[in-house]
């Protein structure tokens, strides 16, 4: 092989691994709600909102403080979320589209030149004149990882990348043993497989669902956050682009388990990343969509796949997926 | 969380038809109180921003266009008050919309091409095809459900963004217009192809069929064994199974006209509103016709003043970006707070919650 081929192909594999991180981050809060048997349809609207306020706040205060705000941010929508379905016991479906629904309304507000201005003069007065009216903001800085950089290939992979890329892999890691090797992650397994038997087992059903969902907004809102300061940090109305809705497919073919999405995401991110380049070099031109269509049609395959009950028993789909818990 | 002590939620009676309707219709108007709250904590005047959207269904042309805005919204939202009916959680209207556009739209090459259509009958093949085609493409995520078990929520949900990119391809590839300065168009439709060439303004004719699908959908629902059946299966899987139902046939049937509806609301949107295919034509109608199925309580009547509703909002978007330069996101979020409201009304309406110190 050529040397140009051999750097285009480590291109796209850095590629996979800047875009996936947007669905890993993303999936890893929906497998926690989904274990606990609370299905999430509003991550869509949770990420873009933290694509918003990460914009916002990064112009105002610094990336540290945006941060901060995006995870408060994903916190409150992750209760509110909870709060309608958990205690209110309202059909996790409508609500989920709901704060999808609300999720892409704030972000355009908050998108919108004269509201950012406003809120960003709130925020720090003495804000430069430049960050009230660019529609982009400062990228999180790389942080290469010393000798482990040189690494051909994987080097530009894994160890010359911001640290939002190094948390992910780090909370993928940590989320699998909190799920699958503490008390902790067994209530949380139980809860979504049986409520009612883990409730009579002294598990707090409720508290356990809270907890899933606030992390899972929090989770949801930093991966927005991630594709606008850490990703591609030029604000588009609309940016997500449905990403938050691949990350729910992600999660199935991830079979709900957080060192599988590692895979997945950026299997995903690669599909992404090839898609744009192929773009650049004007291969095929018809060729981008059916690409782009790829992660829908694997995830509705391995749904079929999963709907087999000795695959189902192995993999441990929780039980009670969607639907909501009452002690009556 | 338990709920603190003192507090508890009880099932209620059925409420009378009457409150259960002033219930709606106050939440309703405190949607409007909290998005102003909202529009102006980001320092958006709520008053000009509403007036607009009151002002919309004030004046005939724009209630027109409300109306047109309203047909994919309304058709769509009829197919789902059968499948939500069904207890089918078909969240794929938007995808089954976008396969109607591409039908029809086909029907439409197929006769500037080929002269296989005769002119007087390209009409009523587009409506017919978009029916089929959107039906079909929501048969398999029913065809899943009714003999693999596979909950039809993901599924539904993926194909629309299959059928978005599909779209997205005919228009940037061979359905491109050759004479088209290649912007992703298709050819413009001829005029017996466009919606306003029966009886003036697009918006009438599609009131008419809108109003027709209703009658049928209510007929369905409630005269109909096939209706009974449907609701059955929505109410009660067991007791389905014990009167010897056959769900699957149910499913397959009740899907396909479900989706072949919203294809029917795809027609109108090539046909009337736009007059060629697009990409990304559809700013979300399909996922509008959810909140509009519920705002009208599943009911087909209530469901066509619903769409027109939100036609409206769209309108007002429009009005609000170029008056007041405000992003078209204004209208989503006034939708969502409608959205949240009518489901905690239905919450209000089916427990009751006391206080007991």
């Amino acid at each position: 092989m050529s040397l140009v081929a051999v750097e285009w192909i480590e291109s796209v594999l850095i590629g996979a691994v800047q875009a996936g991180t947007v669905f890993l981050i993303a999936s890893l809060g929906e497998i926690y709600a989904e274990r606990s048997g609370v299905l999430n349809l509003g991550m869509e609207g949770m990420m873009i909102v933290g694509a918003a306020v990460s914009f916002i706040v990064t112009n105002a205060l610094g990336h540290g403080y945006a941060i901060l705000a995006v995870l408060l941010a994903g916190l409150l929508l992750g209760l509110a979320h909870s709060f309608l379905t958990v205690s209110l016991r309202l059909n996790q479906i409508v609500v989920g589209l709901a704060i999808t629904i609300l999720g892409l309304g704030l972000g355009g507000l908050l998108g919108n030149a004269a509201i950012r201005r406003g809120i960003i003069l709130f925020l720090n007065p003495e804000a430069p004149e430049r960050n009230l009216i660019v529609q982009e903001a400062e990228k999180l800085p790389d942080i290469p990882i010393p000798f482990l950089r040189d690494i051909p290939v994987l080097g530009g992979m894994f160890f010359r990348q911001n640290g939002l890329v190094y948390l992910s892999l780090i909370l993928a890691i940590v989320m699998w043993f909190i799920l699958f090797k503490t008390r902790f992650g067994l209530s949380l397994r139980s809860v979504g497989e049986n409520p009612a038997m883990s409730d009579a087992m002294g598990i707090n059903v409720f508290r356990i669902r809270y907890i899933s969902m606030v992390v899972c907004g929090m989770l949801g809102a930093l991966a927005g956050s991630y594709l606008f300061i850490g990703y591609q940090p030029f604000w588009v109305e609309g940016m997500t682009q449905g990403r938050g809705f691949i990350a729910l497919a992600l999660v199935i073919l991830a079979t709900w388990n957080p060192l599988r999405a590692i895979l997945g995401a950026y299997l995903f991110g690669g599909v992404e990343a090839l898609q744009f380049r192929l773009q650049v070099l004007g291969v095929a031109a018809q060729l981008p969509q059916f690409l782009l269509m790829l992660p829908y049609i694997v995830t509705i395959a391995t749904l079929v796949l999963l709907s087999l009950e000795s695959v189902r028993k192995r993999i441990g789909v929780p039980a009670s997926l969607g639907k909501p818990y009452s002690r009556e | 969380m338990r709920l603190p002590r003192g507090i508890r939620i009880e099932r209620r009676l059925e409420l009378p038809r009457r409150t259960s309707a002033a219930l709606s219709a106050v939440f309703i108007l405190l949607s409007f109180l909290v998005a102003s709250a909202v529009f102006e904590m980001m320092g958006v005047n709520s008053v000009r921003t509403l007036s607009t959207v009151v002002s919309v269904f004030l004046s005939p042309p724009s209630l027109l266009q409300a109306v047109q805005r309203g047909l994919p919204i309304g058709l769509a939202a009829l197919g789902l008050s059968i499948a939500f009916r069904m207890n089918f959680w078909n969240i794929g209207a938007e995808g089954q919309i976008y396969m109607g556009m591409f039908a029809a739209t086909g029907m439409v090459l197929i006769h500037a091409y080929y002269g296989l259509i005769p002119e007087p009958l390209l009409m009523l093949s587009m409506v017919l095809a978009a029916f089929i085609v959107g039906g079909a493409y929501c048969l398999l995520p029913g065809f899943l459900r009714g003999r693999l078990d596979v909950n039809e929520i993901l599924p539904t949900l993926m194909l629309n963004y299959v059928a978005t990119l599909f779209v997205d391809f005919l228009v940037y590839g061979p359905w491109r217009d050759p004479q088209g300065f290649s912007f992703p168009l298709s050819i413009p439709f001829p005029q017996y192809a466009r919606m306003d060439s029966f009886l003036g303004h697009s918006s009438y004719l599609g009131l008419l069929i809108m109003v027709v699908i209703a009658f049928l959908v209510y007929g369905l629902m409630q005269r109909t064994t096939l209706g009974f059946e449907m609701r059955v299966v929505g109410q009660n899987l067991e007791a389905a199974r014990y009167a010897g139902i056959s769900i699957f046939r149910t499913l397959l049937i009740g899907s396909f006209i479900a989706g072949g509806l919203a294809g029917i609301g795809g027609f109108t949107l090539v046909s009337g509103l736009i007059g060629r295919l697009r990409p990304r034509a559809s700013p979300g109608y399909g996922y509008t016709a959810i909140i509009v199925a519920f705002l009208a309580g599943l009911n087909p009547w209530l469901i066509i003043p619903a769409a027109v509703f939100f036609g409206g909002l769209l309108v007002a978007g429009e009005t609000i970006q170029a008056a007041l330069n405000l992003p078209f996101a204004a209208v989503q979020v006034f939708q969502a707070i409608i959205f949240i409201m009518i489901i905690v009304a239905e919450f209000i309406k089916r427990y009751r919650v006391s206080i007991r110190i």
